[in-house]
């Protein structure tokens, strides 16, 4: 039986703790329609509410964190021994490991918020695309606890690719489609003028809001939103909680970034806490937004249906290329985080795919976990900061988000070793 | 003390006749000061509403120094403009001087602390260097630091918009923001942004706010029932403002 106590009460949201001042969200300069006046219609209320606060913490609902110790929370902090020894260095190695929960990733920290709200609103169904399957899994289940029904609009290449994540979400009682669909005007757009459309992240998700719409349904959102990343801080809360208990004091803190959720929630409640002394975002070389994006307003979506966020981004057009994180396959970085990133507050990495590989094999050969590809990333910082400590001779502590665990990507565990290992 | 009411609209809106109209009824209903808003060319923080109503304007209006002339003269409280600083970047000298020989009182930019947050001391000397006052923008996503140092230095009072954008109603808790940025602000403080629900100005006013900015819903009620409506509505919150004298 786990001890609710241990579940944070309060959620940290780093706005009012912010350097500068966060750009709004916005209209482009031609509108036709509104966007910010779209958000009443597609989010529930207090999602809403969320996303534009700028209280320091907010509670955590009772029945929220109720379904939180259902699953599994507080998640374990875990030392990576033999990690440590295996690169022999005089660091001490920590990890937060996210994939314990049901759904082996960090989505369901804010599924559950997001579907909990909308269900208090007196919403029936909730929508939402997915591409790797990680996000619409932790929706679909997060919608049952609460008695919602879900629609999951999920990337054809991917819905036909990944038949087990399909299989999970109806698990789960989600209904889910292979996205260009005939239920949307734009899914049978798509399909008029090619019916073969492999589908895309951008066109999932302007079916998610368009049959969301259409049938006054909400629409919950995976990432890169304020609110996310609000919800999401649930992760670095028990971590700063749970480094107390050990009496340890962290030195550097490193994350993966798709959208920056799980970063960000790691993370930034040890910035607001002044805890830690470098935080290290780290993203895929292949997608390199950090070292090639532009600070500049653009769309969160591919279509172009949700506000314009200021934050550093390849352009919501931009193609990624296939690379095996699906999660790490986005264009830009949520916006407090590129903030941070622009004030010199976080720093970023990106890393090849080979590269990531090995870290992985590393770390399944030390710690038996096979993480999943995203949280690779992390592992690939912190094996080199274990090394540089090494090098200078420091007993440095490093904490990690390992944000999931890759049970579900073998495929594409299986698809990398084809092309590095030839 | 008295609340102020700061009317904003439109220079021109819904054309001019009807402007000056509104414009010189809404002081002698209560106004205290007036916002003029000139269309940029992208209204960044406005919401559909202003947004529309610039558009309407700009079809015809081609300049805007005569209808400020005309403005001036029919009314004799203080006025504001609100503008984006992005559209004159390459001119403020001269749009200020403009500003200033017309007897404008202020200009408002409400992208200042925003997108030109690292130089904004400069731009506020450069203002106030021209005989114009500088009123300042804020909003929640400012960090407490900067709205102490913004309020200090913004003539006739430190506006706060408690919304991302204008008219455009997002849920927020409009007491516990008033109540946590009057704590910060040694000026007069005036809440606006998307405040037309009476629920929200009475919460505005009970939390300390010194006056409330309105526009769009005066726009709005233009829109759909005419200037009269309109005038009756500034009728209607300058009672509410006095029930907090
Ligand atoms: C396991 C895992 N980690 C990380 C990410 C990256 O997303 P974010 O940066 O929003 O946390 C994803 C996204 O799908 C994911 O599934």
């Amino acid at each position: 039986m786990v001890n609710k106590d241990l579940i944070p009460k309060y959620w940290y949201n780093i706005i009012p703790d912010l350097p500068k001042p966060l750009p709004p969200p916005r209209d482009p300069p031609d509108a036709e329609f509104s966007r910010v006046e779209l958000l009443k219609k597609i989010l529930p209320k207090e999602v809403l509410r969320q996303q534009f606060t700028i209280e320091r913490f907010i509670k955590i609902p009772e029945e929220v964190r109720d379904r939180y110790a259902i699953i599994g929370r507080p998640t374990p902090l875990m030392r990576a021994k033999r990690l440590e020894e295996y690169l022999d260095t005089p660091a001490k190695i920590y990890f937060k490991y996210e994939g314990a929960t049901p759904t082996g990733s960090h989505k369901i920290n804010t599924a559950i918020p997001q579907a909990y709200f909308a269900a208090e609103e007196g919403i029936s169904h909730v929508v939402t695309e997915t591409g790797a399957g990680q996000w619409g899994t932790a929706v679909a289940l997060a919608a049952s606890m609460y008695d919602l029904s879900s629609t999951i609009f999920m990337v054809r290449v991917s819905y036909e690719q990944k038949p087990m994540r399909k299989t999970i979400m109806e698990l789960y009682g989600g209904k889910v489609y292979a996205s260009p669909t005939d239920l949307t005007e734009f899914g049978r757009k798509i399909l008029k003028e090619n019916p073969n459309h492999p589908g895309s992240l951008g066109i999932a998700m302007s079916e998610a809001i368009e049959f969301a719409l259409d049938h006054n349904y909400r629409y919950l959102v995976g990432s890169v939103l304020d609110v996310v990343l609000l919800h999401q801080s649930v992760i670095g809360m028990e971590t700063i909680a749970q480094l107390d208990e050990l009496g340890e004091e962290p030195d550097i803190l490193i994350g993966c970034v798709g959208g920056g959720s799980n970063f960000g929630g790691f993370t930034y409640p040890f910035i607001g806490a002044k805890k830690g002394k470098k935080y290290i975002a780290v993203g895929a070389a292949e997608i390199p937004k950090f070292s090639s994006g532009k600070y500049e307003y653009d769309y969160p979506d591919t279509a172009g249906l949700l506000p314009l966020v200021k934050m550093i981004t390849l352009g919501k057009d931009y193609v990624p290329p296939p690379i095996y994180a699906g999660g790490l396959r986005y264009h830009g970085v949520a916006p407090t985080l590129s903030l941070l990133i622009k004030e010199k507050i976080i720093e970023w990495r990106e890393y090849k795919e080979e590269e990531i590989y090995e870290a992985a094999k590393i770390f399944m050969k030390t710690q038996g976990i096979v993480p999943a590809p995203e949280s690779a990333h992390a592992i690939k910082a912190v094996i080199d900061e274990a090394l540089k400590a090494k090098t200078e001779k420091e007993r440095r502590v490093i904490v990690f988000n390992l944000s999931g665990h890759g049970l579900l990507d073998l495929g594409n565990y299986e698809s990398i070793r084809r092309r590095v290992e030839k | 003390m008295r609340r102020m009411l700061v009317t904003y609209m439109t220079l021109g809106y819904p054309n001019l006749e009807s402007f000056y109209k509104f414009i010189e009824k809404s002081v002698e209903l209560g106004t205290d000061i007036l916002e003029i808003g000139l269309p940029p060319k992208y209204a960044k923080y406005d919401g559909p509403v202003i947004r529309k109503s610039y558009k309407a304007v700009t079809s015809w209006l081609k300049d805007y120094v005569t209808p400020l002339k005309e403005v001036r003269k029919k009314v004799n409280i203080p006025i504001i403009i609100l503008t984006y600083l992005e559209d004159y970047l390459s001119n403020l000298d001269n749009f200020l001087t403009i500003l200033h020989e017309l007897g404008i009182d202020g200009v408002l930019f409400p992208d200042l602390l925003i997108d030109f947050v690292d130089e904004y001391e400069e731009y506020v000397s450069k203002i106030k260097g021209k005989g114009v006052k500088a009123v300042l923008f804020t909003g929640p996503s400012l960090p407490d630091n900067l709205i102490i140092k913004a309020s200090k230095i913004s003539d006739i009072f430190l506006y706060y918009g408690v919304r991302p954008t204008t008219g455009v109603i997002i849920p927020v808790s409009v007491d516990s923001l008033i109540t946590r940025v009057r704590n910060l602000v040694q000026n007069k403080l005036v809440v606006g942004f998307g405040l037309n629900d009476f629920n929200d100005l009475r919460k505005a006013l009970s939390a300390g706010a010194d006056g409330i900015a309105i526009g769009t819903a005066f726009i709005e009620e233009i829109e759909k029932y005419g200037i009269q409506s309109a005038l009756q509505l500034v009728k209607t919150i300058r009672g509410i403002l006095d029930e907090y004298s």
